[in-house]
This record gives C-alpha cells, sequence and structure tokens, in this order.
C-alpha cells in the first residue's frame, strides 16, 4: 500500500505550508500554463528539488507532500517587466530611492543596490510577482541605465538571474526637442564606436574626448550594438515610434516600446518590425501631447496584429496590479490566454529568461501560484505562492498592521 | 432589516453634518451676498418613460434585488420592483445589473485636465498655505477629455477638489457628468460647497521648502487654528455691524464693512454650511482634526486618502466622520506607508457597521474603474474575515459618497423620487471584465457602449487625432 501523506490543504483555517517539502505534489488543479497547452483542467503538478517534474493527470509520487487544489487555478508566478521594486521604497524620499544617477547613464546598473528586505517584496509576490525586471527610473540624461531581474524570494543573498538584460532610454516631449535628442542618440553611437576603435589606445594612455560619457556608459552601447542586449525605448507617440525603428535599423540594434499609448496607430508596422511592446492596458489618459490618441483597446488591437505584450503596471508599488491591467484588457476583448502570457512567458522570452521561468513546463523553474479565484479577477488573490518549489510565507506587513487593527477594533 | 437600519444610522448621521452651531447669524446669506451668482444652471434634458426589467438591482441602500425591473420618467426613479408599465420604452436587461450611478468624492479633473499643461494647471493655488478664498469651480476647464472616459466607466457625479498644497486649499465643486460649455452648467443643483484641507506633508513639504510656515505637521496646526480664530472673530464683527446697523440705519460713521472671501467660506463652514473634506493619511492627524474641529465647534466631514484610518476607525464612526480611501495606493510618500488591504473594510465594520466608508480615484484612470477598486476593497476584507456584502460594498462608491457631499436626498441610491442617474452593467459589477454597457443621468441616456454616437464629445476630442478623426 502506498503511503501518501493527504492533507485536505484548503480546508484548513492555519495554512499548512509545505515548508522544506522538497517534493510536492498539487492534484487537481486548472492549470493555465501560459504555454500552447492553454488550460488543462483537473490536472497535477509535481514539483521535485525545485523544479517543475511533471504535469499531467493522476500522478503519484511515493512520499510527496500532496495538496489538494480542486477548484483552484494556478499559473505561473508573474514577472514584472518593468519595475522599481527593490530599488525604491518610499517614492519621495530620496535616500530610499536607487533607481538613478548623477553620474552615470548607458553604464548605469541597478544591481549593487537591490535591497530584498524591501517591503514593496512580500507585498507584490503576495499579489502575485515572483520575479521582477527591476529597471531605473528616467532621469535627465536620453540613456537610464540597465535593468535586472531578480525573484521576490526575499533572501537576503538573493542574486540577479539575469544581470543587466536591457538598456533604457526615452524618447518624446521635453524642454529639449525631440529632434536634439535623436541627434544625442545617434552621437552617443559614433561615440561608441570610436571608443571601440581607440580602445587599445586608451588603455596605453591615449586621449579620447568621453564628453558627457564614462568608458563604463560607452561599454554598455556596445552591448548594444552587439545586439548583446535590447534596448527599451519609453516612448508614447506613433511618430517618434516609426523614428525610433528607422533608428534601430540603421543601427541594427534590437528595441522594445514601454509605454506606448499610440502603438495601436502602426500596429502592423510594429508587428512586421517584431518589436515587443510593454504596456499598462489601462493607461488611456491623453495626458501629453505625446499620447493623445492613448485609447483603452490599445493591447487588443496590437495583439490582433501580431504584436507581442508585455502587460505592466505604471506604479512600482503595486506593481502586481499588472494583473488588473490585464483583466481589463480582456474585457476589452485580449484573449485570456494572451493576457496571461503578457504576464509571464513574453516578459521571460523578452528578457532572455524563458528557459528556467515564465511558463508551466517541465524542467522549468517551480514558481508557481495557486489562486482562490480567476487569477485574472481583481477580488482572486493569490492563496499559496511557490518560488524555486519552495512554499513562501504569504504573509506581509500589512496583513500584521491589519491584524492588529481588527483585533484592536474587535473586529477579530 | 439590516438596510432599515444602516438608513436610520444614514439619517441620524446627515442630522449631524447639518448641525446649526450656535455662533453668531449673518444678516445675510451667502447667495444673497453674492446676489445669487455662480449658481447651477444645469437643467436636465426631458427624458422618456423607460423600463429597464430583468435585471440584478443593486439600490445602493443596502440591498441586491435579484431579476427586477426599474421605471424611469422625467428625470426620476418612478418605480422599483414593477413590471407593468404601459407605453414605456423597454430595456430588456437579463443577467445584466444595475447600480446608482458612481460618484467620486475625490478628483481633480477639469482643475488637472489632460493633457497636463502648464496652461490649464489649475488645482493648487500654491502662493500660500491659507487660501479659502480660491474655488475650484473657477479653475474647471469644461472641455477635459477625462470627464468623458470617466462617464464610460459609470460615473455620473464627481466631486472637483483644489489640490493639497495648501492646509486650507479652497471650495471643492460637486458636478454631474454632463457636457457643457460653462461650469455652472455642469454645477449640481443646490449641493452645498465644499472646503478643501489638507494634513501633513504636503503643506509641509510645499512651505517648508520655501523656509516659510508651516514646515512641520506643528506648524500646519497652529495654522489651521490661527484661521479658525481670524473667522471667528470676522463672524463677532459681523454680527456687531449687523446689530449696530439695526439700532440706527441711519449711523453714517461707523466704518463699512469690507467682505473678505477667506472669512466668507471659513465662516460657512462655522455655520455648518460648508463640508469639510480633510485630506489626511496619519491616524494620530485624523484624531488632531477632529480635536481642532471640536475646538471651534465644526464638523470634519470626510478624510480622504484617509491610508491610516484603520487605525482610528471607531474613532471616526463615534464621530460620524466618513474616510474617503484608495484600495491599494501607497509608498509614494512615508505618510503612505502603512497601508493594509482591508482599510476600507474594517472602517465600515466599525463600531458594530456604522463606519463611513467611501472608495474614491484621485485619478483619471482610477475614477474609471472605481467599480473594480471596490471590488478589491471587499475581497480584501472577506480575506479577513469581514463578510460584506455586494448590496454593502456597492454604497462606498454610490449612497456613501453622496451622503458626505450632502446630495444624498437626490443621488446615490436607486429610490423612488430620486434623479434617474443609473448604470446598466453588461455582468456584475465586482467583476473585472464587467463593463458599464449604458449610463444613464437624469433619465437620460448619455452613454450607450453599443452607439458611437451616443455620447457629447468633448470640444477637445474633436478631430484631434487628425482631421476628421476624434479622439474617441
Amino acid at each position: 500500500m502506498k503511503i501518501l501523506k493527504t492533507y485536505l490543504f484548503f480546508l484548513l483555517c492555519t495554512p499548512l505550508y509545505a515548508e522544506n517539502q522538497e517534493i510536492i505534489l498539487i492534484k487537481n488543479a486548472t492549470i493555465m500554463t501560459a504555454m500552447e497547452a492553454g488550460i488543462l483542467k483537473d490536472t497535477d503538478l509535481l514539483i521535485n528539488n525545485g523544479l517543475i517534474a511533471e504535469v499531467g493527470q493522476n500522478l503519484e509520487y511515493n512520499g510527496a507532500f500532496v495538496i489538494d487544489a480542486s477548484n483552484h487555478f494556478i499559473t505561473p508566478g508573474l514577472i514584472a517587466p518593468q519595475s522599481m521594486i527593490g530599488i525604491q521604497e518610499i517614492e519621495l524620499e530620496t535616500e530610499t530611492r536607487d533607481d538613478s544617477s548623477h553620474y552615470f547613464s548607458s553604464g548605469f546598473s541597478i544591481i549593487d543596490a537591490f535591497n530584498p528586505s524591501s517591503a514593496l517584496i512580500p507585498y507584490n509576490r503576495t499579489g502575485g510577482i515572483t520575479t521582477a525586471i527591476v529597471s531605473p527610473s528616467s532621469g535627465n540624461h536620453i540613456f537610464s541605465g540597465m535593468a535586472s531581474a531578480f525573484k521576490l524570494d526575499g533572501k537576503l543573498t538573493e542574486e540577479a538571474i539575469g544581470e543587466n538584460v536591457a538598456m533604457i532610454m526615452s524618447f518624446g516631449g521635453s524642454e529639449d526637442s525631440r529632434a536634439s535628442k535623436m541627434l544625442m542618440l545617434k552621437d552617443s553611437i559614433i561615440k561608441a564606436k570610436n571608443y571601440h576603435k581607440s580602445r587599445s589606445q586608451i588603455m596605453r594612455g591615449g586621449y579620447f574626448d568621453f564628453g558627457n560619457y564614462t568608458p563604463r556608459d560607452l561599454e554598455a552601447i556596445l552591448r548594444l550594438i552587439g545586439r548583446e542586449i535590447p534596448l527599451i525605448i519609453r516612448v508614447n507617440r506613433a511618430r517618434d515610434m516609426l523614428r525610433m525603428i528607422r533608428f534601430s535599423n540603421e543601427n541594427k540594434i534590437e528595441i522594445i516600446f514601454s509605454g506606448a499609448k499610440e502603438a495601436w496607430r502602426i500596429a502592423d508596422k510594429i508587428a512586421i518590425e517584431s518589436i515587443p511592446v510593454i504596456l499598462d492596458p489601462m493607461d488611456n489618459i491623453p495626458s501629453s501631447f505625446d499620447s493623445i490618441a492613448a485609447r483603452m483597446d490599445n493591447a487588443v488591437i496590437l495583439n490582433n496584429a501580431g504584436v507581442k505584450l508585455l502587460i505592466t503596471s505604471q506604479v512600482t508599488h503595486n506593481s502586481y496590479l499588472s494583473r488588473q491591467g490585464a483583466g481589463n484588457a480582456v474585457a476589452y476583448g485580449l484573449p485570456e490566454h494572451e493576457a496571461l502570457k503578457a504576464l509571464t512567458i513574453n516578459v521571460a522570452t523578452v528578457f532572455g529568461l524563458s528557459e528556467s521561468i515564465g511558463s508551466i513546463e517541465v524542467g522549468k523553474d517551480a514558481d508557481i501560484l495557486i489562486w482562490n479565484g480567476h487569477p485574472l479577477e481583481v477580488s482572486s488573490f493569490t492563496k499559496e505562492i511557490y518560488i524555486d518549489g519552495k512554499n513562501i510565507d504569504t504573509l506581509t506587513r500589512s496583513q500584521m498592521l491589519r491584524d492588529r487593527y481588527l483585533k484592536r477594533l474587535g473586529l477579530d | 432589516m439590516k438596510s432599515i437600519l444602516e438608513n436610520k444610522v444614514w439619517i441620524v448621521l446627515i442630522f449631524i453634518s447639518l448641525n446649526i452651531s450656535s455662533q453668531p447669524a449673518y444678516s445675510k446669506s451667502e447667495s444673497d451676498l453674492i446676489n445669487q451668482a455662480y449658481q447651477s444652471t444645469y437643467k436636465p434634458i426631458a427624458s422618456p418613460r423607460i423600463l429597464i426589467k430583468n435585471a440584478n438591482i443593486l439600490t445602493g441602500t443596502g440591498e441586491l434585488i435579484e431579476s427586477s425591473s426599474i421605471l424611469i420618467e422625467n428625470n426620476k426613479i418612478v418605480s422599483l420592483g414593477n413590471d407593468d408599465a404601459d407605453d414605456a420604452e423597454i430595456i430588456d436587461a437579463k443577467g445584466k445589473w444595475i447600480t446608482p450611478g458612481i460618484i467620486d468624492i475625490h478628483s481633480h479633473m477639469g482643475v488637472y485636465p489632460a493633457p497636463s499643461l502648464r496652461g490649464n494647471s489649475d488645482g493648487n493655488e500654491a502662493t500660500s498655505p491659507v487660501t479659502p478664498h480660491v474655488w475650484a469651480e473657477h479653475s474647471v476647464w469644461t472641455q477635459d477629455p477625462q470627464f468623458t472616459l470617466a462617464l464610460k466607466g459609470g460615473v455620473t457625479t464627481f466631486h472637483v477638489l483644489p489640490g493639497s498644497a495648501n492646509l486650507f486649499g479652497g471650495r471643492g465643486v460637486t458636478l454631474k457628468n454632463i457636457r457643457s460649455v460653462t461650469v455652472q452648467g455642469m454645477k449640481f443643483p443646490n449641493a452645498p460647497y465644499t472646503l478643501k484641507m489638507a494634513c501633513g506633508e504636503n503643506p509641509k513639504r510645499v512651505y517648508g521648502n520655501r523656509e516659510s510656515e508651516p514646515s512641520t505637521r506643528m506648524g500646519n496646526v497652529a495654522g489651521y487654528r490661527d484661521a479658525w480664530i481670524d473667522a471667528q472673530h470676522y463672524m463677532e464683527q459681523m454680527a456687531l455691524n449687523d446689530a449696530s446697523n439695526l439700532e440706527d440705519d441711519s449711523n453714517d460713521d461707523q466704518e463699512s464693512f469690507k467682505r473678505d472671501l477667506k472669512m466668507e467660506t471659513l465662516s460657512g463652514v462655522l455655520r455648518g454650511e460648508i463640508l469639510i473634506q480633510n485630506h489626511c493619511y496619519r491616524g494620530e492627524e485624523m484624531a488632531v482634526m477632529m480635536d481642532i474641529a471640536k475646538e471651534f465647534n465644526y464638523k470634519v466631514t470626510a478624510f480622504h486618502h484617509a491610508i491610516e484610518a484603520y487605525k482610528v476607525a471607531d474613532l471616526l464612526a463615534e464621530n460620524g466622520v466618513c474616510a474617503a480611501m484608495w484600495a491599494d495606493w501607497w509608498g509614494f510618500k512615508n505618510e503612505a506607508y502603512d497601508m493594509v488591504w482591508e482599510n476600507v473594510a474594517m472602517v465600515d465594520q466599525a463600531l458594530n457597521a456604522n463606519g463611513c466608508a467611501i472608495v474614491h480615484s484621485d485619478s483619471a484612470v482610477g475614477i474609471q474603474h472605481l467599480n473594480q477598486e471596490a471590488s478589491k476593497a471587499r475581497s480584501a476584507g472577506l480575506r479577513a474575515g469581514l463578510n460584506i456584502s455586494k448590496a454593502r460594498a456597492i454604497r462606498w462608491i454610490t449612497i456613501n459618497p453622496a451622503k458626505a457631499l450632502g446630495i444624498a436626498d437626490r443621488v446615490g441610491s436607486l429610490e423612488v423620487g430620486k434623479m434617474a442617474d443609473l448604470v446598466i452593467w453588461d455582468g456584475d459589477p465586482f467583476s473585472t471584465f464587467t463593463k458599464a454597457e449604458r449610463v444613464f443621468i437624469d433619465g437620460h441616456l448619455s452613454f450607450d457602449a453599443t452607439s458611437d454616437n451616443s455620447f457629447i464629445r468633448t470640444d477637445f476630442d474633436l478631430g484631434i487625432i487628425e482631421p476628421g478623426r476624434d479622439r474617441l
């Protein structure tokens, strides 16, 4: 007789965490894979050694910790495609912020600033984000620096799972003409190429006019030209996007649009050029003359044209609200499957992380969420969170404050 | 039964909010003083007799009536649950839901319009910390494209406030979400004026950065108290002036009494005519603000943003003060750090479910999805074991804000005789996948999702993408 440690997991008031369990078998779930397989009903998932070991029906495993997830949805952990989680604690308190540099531009890397103990991490993890592409904010320089990918399990010893995976710049209306910015951008490429040519002489002490750049900045631009990393362009106006497409083709640089409120106007062009788009589907405000044509169904129109979407939330503290944005995109016609992909596998693919995260597939990291309802409903929330196969406590500081005052108010 | 009980509580609270203080009376009302100027010129469009059938109706009075009907005519709600309506236009709303028109108590649309430009950014008179003399309605740009977006989200009434740079930011204005060239044409008829006050970081940051007062929270409080003392003095002078005028009409020696716009607003609050809408995040600050109200004998109607309202929820309920909150915003400044997802639900449930909770937006995006914000707040409450029905939660964005704006006798719930402001949703409004399908304002179909020509575009939206191509 097989001995199965079975728990009526979800019926208990106090959750029993599968802490330190190497082998976990989740039974009878509705699994949204974010892959071609789509949604698998009444399906089991085996976690072994931190990885997804098996997905299928009627799985059994001797000695596994068994969780009954009947009537529950499972998705891959969500990935925030553009966030300052871990590098910004309080927006208006400068000393709590590490998201910009006065000194570096393209070469600025946020890696050394990441704080795994930030209060934002448990909040966003409980909201479903298990990995964040931590990105610098837009500063004075045309380049903001480079983004890195971090898992949000809160370990003090956390290392990036993707170092300097993309460079970020902004393009659009500001004090200086956008035409002037384009010239600066072109000049930066020339400068980097010249630097590359004279690198050996510079090493030997030869003179080089770095201008506003440091060697580190120019090295980073060389990575762009070498197509080692993509360039995320924060841009909204359709015409600006067309100019950036021209620039990227001339310089053979891979680009990603972010913001992209008017992208729907050139959806076919963006699709032909295979440019991924990071957007917040709920941001339909014509907040400047760069985004006059903003509209609620931007995501739907882009998807219909074949554009790869990555869904973000505008606000770092609530990066997990990307899920609400995805749900709203569905309300306006985006297929549910595409909406989930825009929160998971599309992000992983664009940032070169899809070998390990972004979907429910055998061999990938067991970054898994069990939901108490449909994952794209605002009324739903995570019930269980696994990162690398480890059950992560859903407790947050918010919950502790809540419980203290529920008690004080006599509402507990 | 529960809904009846709740109504009683409301009536009591409304009385409290209209509490006439024992201050000396003006000889002239403000409307006389200003010669009836600035009044609402809004007249509802004649509306047909419409029967909406088979809908799930969230009344805003605490009830959910399944598969029922509502009859509207002549701008008003005529009956509920009565299917016999001769000659009425019939809308079959099977599977759909009806709520009262959504009301946002905290908006800066019109005073911070889109697109955001230096030329139209008119929400903060941040030149002095005490500006109760400015009125938000005098800044409103009536062609803000954000109005239409809010309408598509089911918002029929919204309250436009000055910003929070100042201790006293100025008067707010309650508007109907209808298109008009004039702001008077949008003003909610006879809605009381409100006064925006602000606690905490914003005033002390704005003026502290200029090396002027206030630069601390204690500086803020001294500033409020000084202004109320001025207002008390003004009212005393006014009363003395009235008395001496009565004694001797021909007294030419006395100095003529000069009107003071700042004092007119503040004395309006002290007379109970103008409702305080107080931007305030921290629990202890709300308690201090309620003490200031006690010192000067006025009432705080609602705390706005109120991130820490859950810490003083019992105090708020005891004092009949509402809290207008977000479902989940936090962390943008230090006083917004202690957010709990259950804030709205905890305020609602305080003191045996006698709290007054409001979900507000303060955002042109959020105002389009207040139903989703209410849903997030409700489900957080459910997770914490606070069993709040949809019928109750819908009040956070309908009758409760109406109450705090002093217009609950006319909007905020679906009751016979009230303005026919209502939304037909294509499903359960607590679902992300649900959208407002039709929006009625005073019985007039103001937006219909199935027709591009169902709503009036703002001037801004016309041909702005390219000639002949409207924005929406």
